[in-house]
């Protein structure tokens, strides 16, 4: 069909005139036709960019135009979860290039049923093509929250099929073609490098809007409350109250000034925060990390006056302990709710709900589909994003009816969760989908967390929340159950 | 004053530098810092008292209690990394079960703001548990009875 089309364009190429404008159009649309094949973003600007007057560029428009409805009802479909999606998303692909105003669409669509890996291909897509503005960054931390590392998996090239080759090329306008796109290449390598290096933000507004780096940001923030402003800073607030004696100071003396310089420790945990998250944070861009780099600073200066004693070092001293003290408040008042969501009736009925009003395992008829919060009246909360777990408890559940649909009736689901205590005093929340499938579930999978096999995406999900996902034997009705495990978050934890 | 005996929990030094120099007044201070050294220490004499430090981080994994293994298949999806640094960042909470197994009852505080259901949990596992959010000498010698 596509090459039919392709020859179409090039029988209207051969209709225009053989003059200096007809051998640009032909470059242009030999351009642009190449984009295409190769599935760049920028395919669709370029077809839209030839001209009108020409026949190949009303050719170009005209199939423009006829795909475009084609998507616009592939998109709506994916989104009900209808199989004819896939029939209208063709046909638009078999015309023209998609207008990449339909990615974000697209891939939220994809997202919703589940295609996680569609999701962010589309993504990545969308952003590429409108990397500024509202909509990207709502894409962006859709995208963050789906899998940042899958970004990169994906080559543009494996999304559209292959047209037949362009006829007639000159292999100067390839030279030079070449040398042009390795110019637009360096600079838009160096331009992005540069920009990848200074955009870092501030440690707020990373927390608020990269959930997926939570576990590292909470493990790096709690390493520098614990090792530096607790037991370095924070332990020397007796021995500046009132006027120390000379045991307190000697202790004062080496809770500050012993080991490791104070100043090496501060820097050394914000290099700890670089290293561990890139460019993306820039904790200068944060007042009370710049004030309690002062205060840190600050009191490194005062190491002789307070090794004599001295009331006006003290002093100081007191209002650099405050200034910390105070990040180290902050800190703990931005680790903590961010991130809340509790594992209720509402949430395992919505996740059921959501699971069975698909296309798919919808239709799967079970004796069964039990539901069970947790015991007891307290609630029972994880620092997890709803959405995200909701998405990994979605995936578990429609795996499991739809492994049980292979089975000959009565076929079972059970989802629930269940409270465990730990010798540590923590307390392991276990969400459990069971089902009466024999088909095994290999843990080693799991443990995998490679997107391409099975649950290993909602592995690597869970993973990054600092979860666990198995799977082990259950009671009958039931065959197996997959766990999804997290540690409890108490009511007032940061 | 009566002195009262204190032991010190910790992979460090310096909860023992700090009773020493503000909790003197109230106690003779020794300290362990493994499971294996303060059962040791329980041999040698049952203390009155124990300060424990939450954090083992710079303990070697040979010394810490729990199965690293067992930890990582349960808990971090086959990730032992993950589990060593669990098992260090909880270590005092698992080396107070090892002294309450051997017979040590005695109050034990830790320097940690605990949320109130974790510490409920701590008191129901290991009885007489107390936590100070800071390392300040009167409320830990008030939890330790000994103000």
């Amino acid at each position: 069909m596509r090459w039919l089309l392709a020859l179409g364009l090039a029988a209207a190429l051969a209709c225009d005139d053989g003059g200096e404008h007809g051998v640009d159009t032909r470059a242009q649309w030999e351009r642009a036709e190449e984009a295409w094949e190769r599935g760049e973003v920028g395919a669709y600007a370029m077809w839209k960019e030839l001209d009108t007057d020409t026949s190949i560029g009303r050719e170009a428009h005209r199939r423009l135009a006829e795909a475009d409805p084609h998507y616009r009802e592939g998109v709506e479909l994916l989104r009900e979860g209808d199989p004819d999606a896939r029939h209208a998303l063709a046909a638009g692909i078999a015309l023209a290039p998609m207008d990449p105003s339909f990615y974000l669409a697209l891939a939220r669509a994809c997202r919703d049923q589940g295609l996680s890996l569609r999701a962010a291909e589309y993504y990545t897509k969308f952003l590429t093509a409108f990397p500024e503005g509202e909509r990207a960054e709502e894409a962006r931390v859709e995208l963050r929250r789906l899998d940042p590392q899958l970004a990169g998996l994906f080559d543009q090239r494996t999304l559209l099929p292959r047209a037949p080759t362009a006829p007639d090329r000159s292999p100067w306008l390839l030279i030079v073609a070449g040398v042009f796109l390795g110019g637009v290449l360096t600079l838009t390598t160096q331009t992005v490098a540069r920009f990848q290096r200074t955009r870092g933000v501030s440690l707020e507004r990373l927390v608020a809007a990269s959930p997926e780096f939570h576990p590292a940001i909470a493990y790096l923030v709690g390493s520098l409350r614990h090792e530096l402003l607790k037991h370095r800073i924070g332990a020397a607030a007796d021995a500046i109250a009132g006027a120390p004696d000379e045991e307190r100071l000697a202790f004062l003396r080496k809770r500050l000034y012993g080991g490791q310089p104070l100043v090496d420790a501060w820097e050394a945990h914000l290099s700890a925060f670089e290293r561990a998250l890139g460019h993306r944070v820039d904790l200068h861009r944060d007042r009370s990390f710049r004030r309690a780099g002062r205060a840190i600073r600050r009191i490194a200066r005062l190491e002789e006056g307070i090794g004599a004693g001295q009331p006006a070092a003290l002093s100081a001293l007191a209002e650099a302990h405050r200034t910390l003290m105070a990040l180290d408040r902050e800190l703990a008042g931005l680790i903590g709710a961010l991130i809340r969501t509790e594992v209720d009736r509402s949430l395992l009925e919505e996740i059921a709900k959501e699971v069975r009003s698909e296309h798919s395992a919808g239709r799967v008829e079970l004796a069964s589909l039990a539901i069970e919060p947790p015991a007891g009246a307290e609630a029972v909360a994880l620092d997890v994003f709803r959405v995200d777990l909701v998405l990994i408890l979605k995936n578990v559940l429609r795996n499991a009816i739809l492994a049980v649909a292979e089975d000959e009736p009565p076929r079972h689901v059970r989802l629930d969760a269940v409270v465990e205590l730990e010798a540590t005093g923590e307390e392991t929340v276990r969400i459990r989908v069971h089902d009466s499938s024999a088909k095994t579930l290999d843990p080693e999978i799991l443990f995998d967390r490679r997107v391409d096999r099975g649950l290993g995406l909602v592995a690597a999900a869970v993973h990054r929340y600092g979860g666990t996902i198995d799977v082990e034997p259950a009671e009958a009705p039931y065959e197996k159950r997959v766990v999804v495990a997290f540690f409890r978050t108490f009511a007032e934890e940061s | 004053m009566t002195r009262r005996d204190l032991l010190v929990l910790e992979d460090g030094h310096e909860y023992q530098e700090f009773a020493e120099a503000f909790l003197g007044a109230h106690f003779d201070v020794r300290a362990a810092h493994s499971a294996q050294e303060a059962l040791r220490q329980l041999e040698a004499a049952m203390p009155d008292a124990l300060l424990v430090d939450l954090r083992f981080e710079r303990a070697p994994v040979g010394t810490l209690v729990g199965d690293v293994d067992a930890t990582a298949r349960r808990r971090f999806a086959g990730d032992t990394h993950r589990a060593i640094r669990h098992l260090k960042e909880q270590q005092g909470t698992l080396v107070l079960g090892v002294l309450r197994e051997a017979g040590c009852a005695a109050p034990a505080v830790f320097v940690h703001d605990f949320p109130a259901r974790r510490l409920e949990n701590l008191r129901r596992l290991y009885g007489d548990v107390h936590a100070v959010p800071g390392f300040d000498a009167r409320a830990i010698a008030r939890a330790l009875g000994a103000s």
